[in-house]
């Protein structure tokens, strides 16, 4: 009644993998005076046409989408109107007096003390600007009186950006495929891939159903570890993901057995002698590392040309 | 020029687990495209378009569907991704069946949140000025909605736990959904903090896995293996994007996305035999069988236990929450139970209501009102 996949126990654990994103992000004029604003300690807000009042500022009205018409100083008192703890934190939603919305933040007292309506007022962490953090959080402030909302007056320019990164780490399964064949490549130190549908070629990497007839792929077989470049580049800059220093050569490599192009790098002293003698249809051979092999495509270093 | 009517002509999914770990995507995605066909005497040349729905963040890379092309059977053919859950896949290729565009379409959702840090890909939804940097969040939405509903409205903690325990026994019933150790009542109330107040078991345990859903237009469909099961109702919306700006007393985006489906079915959830939902806790359960008109604001307690319409026979979301897929799951689910109505228990079955949701806090809801 459920499909699955064809499993088989493999030697590798799982494959490890970090993506670190890093980002300029645009908070806008709302959202940029806001956080330019902290280091103020006010709290900036949007008084919109209606007479709706929102705060911390927005450029557009999450309700019908206008515009507002200015920046207003909001006060730093409100109502709890909503909590919750998560991870030992307590988070609650503040409604400032005189402002129209909630929003949420660190809520600085036990959950046990907290119940709807509770007068809160803003604590403010030195030291910290240009984040929302720069307000600590909200503190119960019982007899706390009722704030007013205010003109802005001059307001400090928005910021134009903000350094934000994303830190993404993955454990990716290899699955029964890509598993026997790093385990292929860390034990035997040769590469296997699964014959195609209709010919005894190899697919690599290799795979449960064929990409292109969407039939089932054939039996394992082991490709040589030379072959022919059909595609390749001559790197002579760095960028970010480099796993060697230019100058080196890019190369699309069909391994001899194999129907698919491998990716690897051949290693070159120099960029106008490496024009004339890499090109597709040249033959190259793969240089295993010494050593222990990790079951990974880098356990192969690199290709050379061979010289015929 | 009226619209065609477009039918499921089969469906196909792996069992949900914890954590596939001896699969990669490409060995769950290939293993359900490749089973959907049998019995439906077509093949993948039979296929016009392929619809995948997945998640970049959840798979650790850019543009993922790309990479699963070839498994995803899209190779040389038209292919979309839905970044949503699968359901909005199979809503854009119904409508491009209905409209004439195309006769047979593959729809196609996976996940494997076992791979990442699930937190992360939630967060990555929460706004990054106001909310992310004070830990705003899934399970914080989650909590401040439960903290809210269980304030206003007769229903208690024993209550949450006993629709977990219930979804989690049905979940293990009908199968599909690996469940090493049932818990009971007790054991959902006694279970690590989730977010105040509801504890770890009561939010929707995220799962790994793959559909495959096969649509086609009804001439198609009907000389194509088993009777279809037609759909003949779609609707979706979306609220607000700030948790704190929606009325969270209800899931007003879920409401409107019913009533479009039922205006063009003819029939709403209370009319129904059989309504699959998904939820990320127990309270959004009451709260998205309330939203469906299943009960009045406040009181979905006693229609989560049946009645006149069978709720959630699968275990909806709670057991099993393969996050891209859920909604997707709950189509292939309410399918099942049209076509083999005594197996779950009903005597007959003609109508099922499903729901698939999105975003923080069920954002963004969409429903499919299915005939056979």
């Amino acid at each position: 009644m459920y499909s699955a996949p064809e499993t088989m126990p493999i030697e590798l654990p799982t494959f490890h993998a970090d993506i670190s994103l890093p980002y300029t992000l645009t908070p806008g004029r709302a959202a940029g005076t806001f956080l330019a604003e902290v280091k103020n300690k006010r709290i900036i807000g949007s008084r919109f046409a209606s007479g709706m009042v929102v705060a911390p500022a927005e450029d557009f009205s999450s309700v019908d989408g206008e515009e507002p018409e200015s920046f207003v100083e909001a006060p730093q008192t409100g109502v709890l109107t909503a909590f919750t703890r998560v991870d030992g934190e307590v988070i609650g939603f503040i409604k400032l007096d005189g402002c129209d919305n909630e929003f949420p933040h660190k809520i600085l007292a036990d959950l046990s003390d907290l119940a709807v309506g509770q007068r809160v007022e803003a604590e403010w962490q030195d030291g910290v600007e240009e984040s929302i953090t720069a307000i600590k959080g909200f503190r119960l402030a019982p007899d706390a009186p009722e704030g007013a909302v205010k003109p802005a007056g001059e307001t400090e320019e928005p910021l134009g950006s903000i350094k934000y990164a994303l830190s993404l780490p993955y454990e990716h399964a290899y699955g029964p495929y890509y598993g026997r064949m790093f385990d292929e490549i860390r034990e035997n130190g040769r590469v296997m891939g699964v014959r195609c549908t209709n010919a005894d070629v190899a697919l690599l990497p290799p795979r449960e159903i064929d990409d292109i007839s969407h039939k089932k792929t054939g039996t394992w077989k082991t490709c040589a570890d030379t072959g022919t470049i059909r595609g390749c580049s001559i790197i002579n800059m760095e960028f970010v993901g480099q796993t060697r220093e230019p100058p080196y050569v890019y190369a699309e490599i069909v391994l001899d057995g194999a129907s698919t192009r491998l990716i690897h790098m051949i290693e070159i002293d120099d960029v106008e002698d490496a024009k004339k003698r890499i090109k597709p249809g040249t033959r190259v051979r793969a240089i295993w590392t010494e050593g222990e092999r990790k079951g990974s495509m880098s356990d192969i270093e690199r290709f050379e040309v061979i010289d015929e | 020029m009226a619209l065609k009517k477009v039918g499921v002509i089969a469906t196909a999914q792996t069992e949900l687990r914890p954590a596939w770990s001896d699969a990669q995507h490409i060995d769950l995605i290939s293993s359900v495209v490749t089973s959907v066909f049998k019995g439906s005497g077509l093949t993948i040349d039979d296929v016009d378009f392929v619809i995948d729905s997945g998640s970049d963040v959840l798979d650790g890379r850019s543009i993922s569907n790309c990479g699963f092309l070839g498994a995803l059977g899209a190779h040389h053919k038209e292919e979309a991704r839905v970044e949503e859950d699968g359901i909005w896949a199979a809503h854009y290729g119904v409508n491009k069946i209905a409209s004439g565009a195309a006769s047979v379409g593959l729809i196609v959702a996976y996940s494997k949140p076992s791979e990442s840090q699930v937190a992360n890909y939630w967060s990555s939804q929460v706004e990054p000025f106001y909310q992310r940097p004070v830990g705003f969040s899934q399970r914080a939405a989650g909590g401040i909605q439960a903290q809210r509903y269980l304030a206003a409205n007769d229903v208690s903690m024993e209550d949450l736990a006993n629709l977990v325990a219930a979804r989690w026994a049905a979940a293990q019933e009908n199968g599909g959904v690996q469940i090493d150790k049932l818990p009971s009542a007790s054991d959902v109330l006694s279970a690590a903090e989730g977010a105040a107040p509801l504890t770890d078991l009561m939010f929707s345990r995220p799962m790994d896995g793959a559909v495959a859903v096969l649509l086609a237009d009804e001439a198609t469909a009907r000389r194509a293996g088993a009777d279809p099961v037609l759909i003949t109702g779609m609707g979706s919306s979306a609220d607000a994007h700030a948790f704190a700006d929606r009325d969270n007393s209800r899931l007003n985006s879920l409401s409107l996305a019913a009533e479009r489906a039922a205006a063009s079915a003819g029939w709403s959830a209370a009319e129904a035999d059989i309504v699959e939902v998904s939820a990320s806790t127990a309270v959004a359960e009451l709260m998205a069988l309330e939203a469906l008109g299943l009960a009045k604001p406040g009181q979905g307690k006693a229609a989560a236990q049946g009645g006149k319409v069978a709720v959630n026979n699968s275990g909806g979301a709670l057991p099993a929450d393969p996050l891209m897929v859920t909604g997707l799951a709950r189509l292939v689910e309410a399918v099942r139970q049209l076509r083999q109505p005594k197996r779950y228990g009903l005597s007959s079955a003609s109508r099922a209501v499903v729901h698939g949701a999105n975003g923080i806090g069920m954002q963004s809801n969409c429903v499919f009102n299915l005939e056979v």
